[in-house]
């Protein structure tokens, strides 16, 4: 083994703990608000869903980098001074947590309205006709898509390298400039290629896994 | 509005940049335009090549779709950017732009083409062939105009990412809109006015997009549904 690997490979190492660990609170926090608000989505009341819709169009339709850069530098002038890895955690679950409104949205809404009423029609409550009738049959539906958004939050936490956050691809970055610095090869090639494998790894059986579960569906 | 360290928001400061960000959102839409339209011709055939299992031509596209869409597109445009000069081929930041928005975009559209395509009933095509057209007439007359039709909502969803995502470029200094806005707030401060200002121009034209490609789904809605 070249003598530049096991330093580079234990530095790559600790990037990739700190890359887990956001995605880790992002996938979590964005599943836990977004179940929440993409549940009220679908109450009947009207200002209930406008306030929701406009948290969902907002924080879906900006690009990622641009509420990360948004939450690192626009909240210390309100004086909330926030660390890189706060700061992207915050970033990735609003990002997460509207489009898993969304998810939900859709998954609830795709059950057939007969359901409802069926529910209704017994004297069954808003809650009690989401949690025992259209829940139940909604998490089926909601499943792939779920897998689909772990994936793409998982890859999205690459993002906070921009705003500094030493994750695996900073470390990766940090690695190449070091050895261009002592002179030598950079070794970009190997270093960049072994962060898309990791990645790759990570994600691949969960998109299998997504597309298995989306044809068991039809 | 003054905050309590005495940042006060200033207009003024935006109308004397408003060159400079047009400048930036040229840029975006120049390499969005390129990429998005080549993300739309290479998704069509490679998931027509998908979708109709061509021999060998389709584990190759398959390999193309699984790896860029497992890996983030943002480690894809360093690769382009920094580990190909290793291996001789040094692409400016311009061509890294375009291109990786094409083949990050282009492996979503290709599966986005394929199930449009999968879709359509095989009782329509049993049907041409049937009627003696031949398996590519089948396509290009039945297969092809019912399947990009269900294909359409998800795709026009990618293109839509591939225009937001144009703003990764901000990684290797390309001065699309992103990059000239932080350029212009890491000299001046003006943190607020320039993040609240870019921030609307993207959701702006992502509505703008959203709203657009509804009126054209509905327009090639399939009458009845499919």
């Amino acid at each position: 083994m070249p003598a530049w690997v096991p330093p580079v490979a234990t530095y790559l190492a600790t990037g990739l703990r700190t890359t887990a660990l956001l995605a880790a609170i992002s996938i979590g926090a964005s599943i836990a608000i977004g179940v929440l608000l993409g549940t009220l989505l679908t109450l009947p009341s009207r200002l209930v869903r406008a306030v929701i819709r406009a948290y969902v169009e907002i924080w879906r339709g900006l690009p990622i980098i641009i509420i990360l850069f948004f939450i690192f530098f626009v909240l210390p002038i309100i004086g909330l001074t926030v660390e890189t890895f706060t700061a992207a955690a915050i970033g990735l679950s609003l990002w997460g947590s509207a489009n898993m409104a969304e998810v939900v949205r859709g998954a609830v809404q795709s059950v057939p309205r007969g359901q409802t009423e069926a529910a209704a029609a017994l004297g069954l409550p808003w809650p009690a006709r989401m949690r025992y009738v259209i829940l139940p049959q909604a998490t089926r539906r909601a499943l792939p898509p779920l897998i689909g958004l772990v994936v793409n939050l998982t890859q999205q936490t690459s993002l906070a390298a921009v705003i500094g956050l030493l994750d695996i691809l900073e470390a990766a970055q940090r690695s190449i400039e070091r050895l261009t610095l002592t002179g030598g090869d950079t070794h970009a090639v190997p270093i960049l290629g072994g962060v898309l494998v990791v990645f790759f790894v990570i994600c691949l059986p969960l998109t299998m896994l997504s597309r298995w579960l989306e044809r068991r569906l039809h | 509005m003054t905050s309590a360290d005495g940042y006060r928001f200033d207009p003024g400061f935006l109308v004397d940049h408003l060159g400079e960000l047009g400048g930036g959102l040229l840029r975006t839409v120049e390499i969005s335009v390129i990429g998005m339209a080549g993300a739309l011709v290479v998704g069509a055939l490679l998931g027509a090549v998908s979708a109709f299992r061509v021999p060998v031509a389709h584990q190759l596209v398959r390999a193309y779709v699984e790896v860029f869409r497992n890996t983030p597109l943002l480690v894809q445009i360093f690769f382009l950017y920094f580990a190909l000069p290793e291996v001789g081929l040094r692409l400016d930041a311009f061509t890294v732009g375009w291109l990786a928005l094409l083949l990050w975009g282009g492996a979503y559209n290709v599966e986005n083409f394929r199930a449009g395509f999968e879709a359509v009933e095989n009782g329509y095509v049993e049907a041409c062939r049937a009627l003696g057209f031949s398996r590519t007439a089948a396509f290009r007359q039945v297969a092809f105009p019912l399947g990009w039709r269900i294909a359409l909502p998800s795709v026009t969803n990618t293109q839509i990412s591939v225009f937001k995502n144009s703003s990764f470029m901000i990684a290797i200094s390309y001065p699309e809109l992103t990059e000239t806005a932080v350029n212009i707030v890491a000299v001046s401060f003006r943190v607020f006015e320039m993040f609240l200002a870019i921030g609307v121009i993207y959701l702006g034209l992502v509505w703008l997009m959203s709203w657009g490609t509804r009126a054209v789904e509905r327009h090639y809605a399939i009458p009845g549904g499919h």
